[in-house]
């Protein structure tokens, strides 16, 4: 989620973000993972829009996330209709058309794609690079994820 | 006959046991296999979206619970970043 909200910041004056948070990747009643009980990441996958609410304001109020931020309903059309689960990241043109269609998470959910579309058509972002470092400054940065990032994050909602 | 299916039985046995073991291995438990198999792998899909498609529309829930929008509200005059994921 980092790497998504640093691009965020860095583009939001050339592109608009919507983050949709979708069913839960691996909550209590599923496939829990050893990282949410380290992380204190533990709910239960939500079975009324309300549960599903009120997870998305811990994620936001937790990470003070940024981005703009939408919930989808539990009909999960959004879900099915970008394939979307557990994260994954699209870009939609000024025509409505999919511009960039990310892989699924988490092992291709790869934000860097869509920043390299952005660049390409904005330009490049540079940042400073780290004053311990000693290599030469990267074109972008790569900022540490935080210490308990989504799916997309690891899956992003909202990975 | 019975020779065959003891055989067929055998081989089968040993194929779901090499291909358990393996997805232990890249999930990292036997416990993390079941859970990729049981919840994970139904829900992943491809999807029919293309580069060039049109993108799909759907209603999304501000954090409110209340209110209500649809994607395509959000694509105006410059390009929209959908980035969708859950907190676990």
């Amino acid at each position: 989620m980092g790497d998504v909200v640093q691009i965020y910041e860095d583009y939001n004056n050339r592109a608009d973000f919507l983050t949709v948070y979708v069913r839960e990747a691996h909550p209590t009643d599923e496939w829990q993972m050893k990282s949410n009980l380290k992380d204190d990441v533990c709910y239960a996958q939500p079975k009324t829009l309300e549960q599903r609410v009120m997870i998305a304001n811990d994620f936001v109020k937790r990470f003070k996330f940024t981005l703009p931020f939408g919930i989808d309903d539990m009909s999960n059309a959004a879900n099915d209709a970008y394939a979307a689960w557990p994260e994954r990241i699209y870009i939609i043109d000024e025509s409505g058309r999919i511009a960039y269609r990310g892989g699924i998470g988490p092992f291709n959910y790869k934000p860097e794609e869509a920043r390299e579309w952005l660049a390409a058509r904005y330009g490049a972002v540079k940042h400073e690079a780290p004053k311990s470092s000693t290599n030469t400054a990267p074109t972008t940065a790569q900022p540490s994820a935080p210490a308990a990032s989504p799916t997309p994050a690891t899956s992003a909602a909202a990975k | 006959m019975k020779r065959f299916w003891k055989w067929t039985a055998g081989i089968l046995g040993v194929l779901f046991v090499t291909v358990f073991a393996a997805l232990s291995y890249m999930a990292g438990s036997p416990k993390d296999a079941y859970g990729m198999v049981r919840y994970a792998l139904p829900h992943m899909h491809r999807g029919m979206l293309k580069v060039g498609s049109d993108a799909p529309d759907a209603r999304i829930v501000a954090l409110d619970g209340v209110s209500r929008f649809h994607i395509r509200e959000r694509t105006h005059d410059r390009p929209l970043v959908l980035v969708f994921g859950s907190f676990t």
